[in-house]
């Protein structure tokens, strides 16, 4: 592998000083002179129509300096699946009915949050409640409450793969088991709530919103829709962001509703939702039923695979559409599926609605195809690792129309973890037992619902006269370590250092199009814009330094440890600090600039990179009680040349985090559309107490399409943490799950109901 | 009603008036203007607004303003000494320690407090001590290496000052 | 040349019936639901038969009313 400066070496997060003396400014901390503070009314009704609204007694409070209902808004519709236009479905405020407990109906904007709230108090509005609709099955019956017009059955989006003979697979198959699964919501529960401040100029009619959000350009198109007015009329800005977890790529009603109060009264507004409205009215991971059908040969090879999925996509689509492709994407991988076929639903019902949450489709989609694949090697008295090695993917490896593995790390990862889970876990312990789950996840998206003409990312470089570097990109830093990374290519790539560049991120004035921080995008994709960027900056210095040197044309020149210099001969070379001096003299005084930018091309339906692994985990359990501690995990994963090892190792430990969440204790029950447990007192997140110790290991690979070889490590690893837990209670008591979720009371129905499968093939003596 | 409220922060005596019902954290946040101390629930649930009382860590959005009437508040923003971090500030940054970086005030107030007490705690003495405090990012690892990292930093630099002493 | 059969309702052509009934119940305007209706078939019940049940039914059902409306194309 190649030795680099500042690539691969661990870097501290250059926005470190910031985050750790407070003097990091969050959407939520900021204010605006003469700033008014919005509410938001909200639905108590799952489906509703509006009669009337009366605000007369709201607007005679005193504080009180706007209230608008449906009709005052501009009327604009706007989504994230832009290219079907009918799925652009959300609005500022309802109009004509209510789809959601939660929807809301009228803003408010005063002079105290509290006179806001009290104002709230003291609208009237008169509903019809209408019949509706909670779950996928009930909602695509034919006499089912359409939750939007033109939508028969709510059926809001499907998809379709296939590939192979699937029937002649099935045919061939010596073995062939079906499996039926209910997966529960969950919530990102990011720790900054949604919120926006948005700031309307009346003179030029120019609007600025500084909001909490992964993607700066997705709120810039959206309140363009929403608003009616020129996307270049609007500039978003992302401070630093409390937390993202694919719960902020959707524009909400937060930033549209504080630039729609802030138009009509001519000052700032903020609107911060509280940690109720957060839970109940922002996105969170799809509810959602599948049915798995697996052929194999005796020796357990994949012959055929069919996947059903019918997801509760809730009152709008969000990116719950792209949710529904990706399920049917990330449950073939890693591994060689002749022949396959997927059909996914999404449903439209009256429950706030589903979306791209970390690791969005391949979070449930592995925890139904790995824990099947368990019970199919146990029939088959296969080892769980043996059948996973022999079907994962190798190099090169295609699925047809759908996507190629270039890069590909995991035949290597499972001969790693076979020889180290040997060394860590030697003897098991009654009731203890050992999971395991291969997984894949992509390093950005290909696909363009956003409808962007854009490149899909972009920076441009800007060396001054110091040497110091201006590297300006609209990507965004959720607290991923992106602007770490984005420092650290653009510094290795001009052989400078990470104080020598001034980052300015995530704003649409500033910079060119990036699509933002979702599906482990901002690492490949603004990556290689950056590198793109800068090497044409670099390219500027080096034909400088040819000249100044004098050497043979044919001798090749680096930039690297702040010099210029030739390849094989070191110690020729200049001073890049020098360099720069020049070559800004020789351009009329203009600084030397690069503007790059990067889209795929050729590559597939999903991403140009797959980061890949697979992870065994070591749990107990608790005959008694049901209770399954998880005691230790390992993971061997490929993510490429990984950029920043600090930054990699977080991203692991924290999907591992929210992947367990999912499998041991995270749900959302509702009754009649109202969510059971809006608070952290009742959603239960896993503390410091519960969270066993995690070993990494590294298979690393060079992966073409990214820069210096990179690819993703952001969100492969949450999807394998609940099946790897589920697969640990499996291989130690037989208990089979066919759902998330492992609370005590499920795990011991589920060990008597082995036990009793165990007792009954006794009997008959199979 | 509003009442006097006698407050010392980060150093900084405040002569302030307040209602009986306003939070320690509306204090900080809004009247000082002191927005390194965040909230991030309304249950007293997650102690991402933790500071220092008294030597005691507490939840600002539990504590009543008038209760910490008369005495000493410390929050992020008085951690470091002028431009130098403090030892726990500075391991969470070599750690790795936040992403995000919404509930590292109260993490890093609650380590200092922990460790004020427990000099030398082991991991299971930190998550025990730290279990209130809800981070989305990390998986918490790292923070306990962190601040198990920060009780070295404090004992070498407590020691080279005794050996100074001594000397 | 090879015989392709043409959509109903857009200009898309396939080479088999099960090919354009997918690419049929891929459409989301209403102009492709609203035809179905007039050959007795229903865009919920297709999908539904297609999601709940292993196997092409939705498409297969689409793909023999396809077989007598579709016009064929020699390309």
């Amino acid at each position: 592998m190649k030795e680099y400066s500042i690539i691969g070496k661990p870097t501290p997060n250059v926005d470190g000083p910031a985050k750790v003396t407070g003097e990091a400014a969050y959407t939520i901390d900021m204010t605006l002179p003469n700033m008014l503070y919005g509410k938001l009314l909200r639905s108590p009704y799952p489906h509703a129509n509006i009669l009337s609204i009366d605000t007369s007694k709201a607007e005679e409070l005193p504080g009180v300096k706007a209230i608008i209902t449906g009709k005052d808004t501009p009327g604009g519709k706007w989504g994230l699946w832009r290219r079907f236009r009918e799925l652009s479905d959300q609005q500022a405020l309802a109009t004509d009915k209510v789809r959601f407990i939660g929807d809301p109906v009228a803003a408010v904007a005063a002079t105290t949050e509290e006179i806001a709230e009290k104002a709230l108090d003291l609208i009237e509005v008169e509903y019809e409640p209408l019949p509706a609709v909670f779950d996928p099955i009930e909602a695509i019956k034919d006499d089912a409450p359409m939750v939007h017009e033109d939508f028969p059955s709510n059926i809001n989006a499907t998809r379709h793969i296939e590939w192979g003979d699937v029937d002649k697979g099935f045919a061939e198959a010596d073995y062939v088991r079906e499996d039926r699964f209910v997966l529960e919501a969950a919530h990102p529960c990011a720790m900054e709530v949604h919120n926006s401040l948005a700031s309307y100029d009346k003179g030029t009619g120019r609007l600025t919103v500084w909001t909490s959000t992964g993607s700066p350009y997705f709120v810039q198109q959206n309140l363009a829709e929403a608003l009616k007015l020129r996307e270049g009329d609007i500039r978003v800005i992302k401070p630093h962001v409390g937390g993202h977890y694919g719960g902020k790529n959707s524009t909400m009603p937060d930033a549209v509703n504080a630039a729609i109060l802030s138009m009509k009264t001519g000052r700032p507004v903020k609107i911060v939702y509280n940690r109720d409205e957060e839970f109940t009215t922002t996105e969170h991971r799809t509810a959602q039923n599948m049915a798995l059908k697996i052929g194999l040969k005796k020796d357990g090879t994949i012959v055929a695979f069919e996947v059903k999925t019918m997801t509760n996509g809730g009152a709008y689509t969000g990116l719950g559409a792209t949710t529904l492709y990706l399920t049917g994407t990330f449950i073939t991988m890693p591994y060689k599926i002749p022949n396959y076929r997927y059909d996914g639903v999404r449903t439209y019902t009256n429950i706030v609605w589903g979306t791209s949450i970390r690791g969005f489709g391949a979070v449930p989609a592995k925890y139904c195809s790995e824990t099947q694949l368990d019970r199919a090697a146990k029939d088959l008295g296969i080892d769980p690792l043996e059948i996973r090695r022999k079907n994962a993917v190798i190099p090169g490896y295609e699925a047809p129309g759908q996507y190629k593995f270039e890069s590909c790390g995991i035949q290597p990862c499972i001969e790693k973890m076979a020889v180290r889970v040997k060394e860590k876990w030697p003897k098991l312990e009654k009731d203890e037992g050992i999971g395991y789950c291969a997984f894949a996840y992509m390093s950005g998206g290909i696909f363009n619902w956003i409808d962007t003409p854009y490149a899909y990312s972009s920076a441009h470089v800007k060396v001054n006269w110091d040497g110091t570097v201006d590297l300006y990109s609209q990507a965004a830093d959720v607290g991923q370590g992106h602007n770490t990374v984005a420092a650290m290519i653009c510094a290795e790539e001009l052989g400078i250092g990470i104080e020598d560049i001034r980052l300015h991120m995530g704003d649409t004035a500033h910079a060119y199009t990036d699509l933002g921080a979702w599906g482990s995008r901002e690492t490949l994709m603004n990556g290689n814009a950056i590198k793109d960027a800068a090497a044409q900056v670099k390219q500027k210095l080096i034909d400088i330094a040819r000249l100044k040197l004098g050497e043979n044309i044919a001798y090749d020149l680096v930039a690297k440890n702040k010099r210029i210099f030739l390849e094989l001969r070191p110690e020729r070379g200049l001073s890049y600090y020098d360099l720069v001096k020049d070559a800004i003299r020789a351009n009329d005084g203009v600084p030397l600039t690069g503007t790059g930018h990067y889209t795929p091309h050729n590559k597939g339906m999903i991403s140009p990179a797959y980061g890949m692994g697979i992870m065994a985990m070591k749990a107990k359990v608790d005959r008694e009680t049901g209770h399954v501690t998880v005691q230790d995990v390992l993971v061997v994963h490929d993510s490429g040349q990984i950029i920043n090892p600090l930054g990699a190792r977080g991203q692991v430990e924290g999907s591992i985090h929210m992947g367990l969440g999912y499998g041991l204790c995270e749900e959302m029950p509702m009754d009649q559309g109202m969510l059971l447990n809006p608070e952290f007192v009742d959603y239960k997140i896993l503390r410091t107490r519960d969270m066993p110790e995690i070993e990494i290991l590294d298979v690393p690979t060079y992966e073409p399409n990214g820069p210096f070889g990179a690819k993703e490590a952001a969100e492969a690893t949450i999807a394998p943490a609940a099946p790897c837990v589920a697969n640990a209670v499996y291989q130690a008591t037989g208990a089979e799950f066919y759902s998330n979720v492992l609370k005590p009371e499920k795990v011991l129905k589920a060990i008597r109901e082995a036990e009793k499968k165990q007792k009954a093939s006794k009997a008959t003596g199979k | 009603m509003k009442q006097q409220l006698k407050i010392v922060v980060n150093g900084e005596p405040y002569d302030l008036f307040v209602e009986p019902k306003t939070l320690l954290v509306q204090v900080i946040r809004e009247m000082l203007g002191l927005k390194g101390t965040h909230q991030a629930c309304d249950s007293s649930s997650c102690a991402a607004c933790t500071v220092i009382l008294d030597g005691m860590a507490v939840k600002s959005c539990s504590v009543l303003a008038l209760q910490a009437n008369g005495k000493e508040v410390l929050t992020i923003e008085g951690l470091a000494d002028g431009t130098k971090l403090h030892p726990i500030q500075q391991a969470f940054i070599d750690n790795w320690a936040f992403q995000c970086g919404f509930c590292t005030s109260g993490q890093i107030m609650a380590a200092k407090a922990l460790l004020d007490e427990n000099p030398n705690p082991t991991r299971e003495e930190i998550q025990e001590q730290m279990d209130g405090h809800i981070c989305r990012c990390t998986g918490y690892n790292m923070i306990n290496e962190a601040i198990r990292d920060a009780a070295k930093r404090l004992q070498s630099e407590k020691s080279a000052q005794s050996g100074k002493g001594a000397a | 040349m090879a015989k392709h059969y043409r959509c109903p309702m857009c200009r898309k052509i396939c080479a088999e019936h099960l090919d354009l009934a997918r690419h049929y119940l891929g459409q989301t305007d209403k102009k492709h639901k609203e035809w179905l209706k007039t050959q007795g078939l229903s865009y919920a019940a297709l999908i539904k038969a297609q999601v709940t049940e292993f196997g092409n039914k939705g498409y297969q059902a689409l793909a023999d009313v396809l077989k007598k409306t579709a016009a064929e194309v020699e390309i």
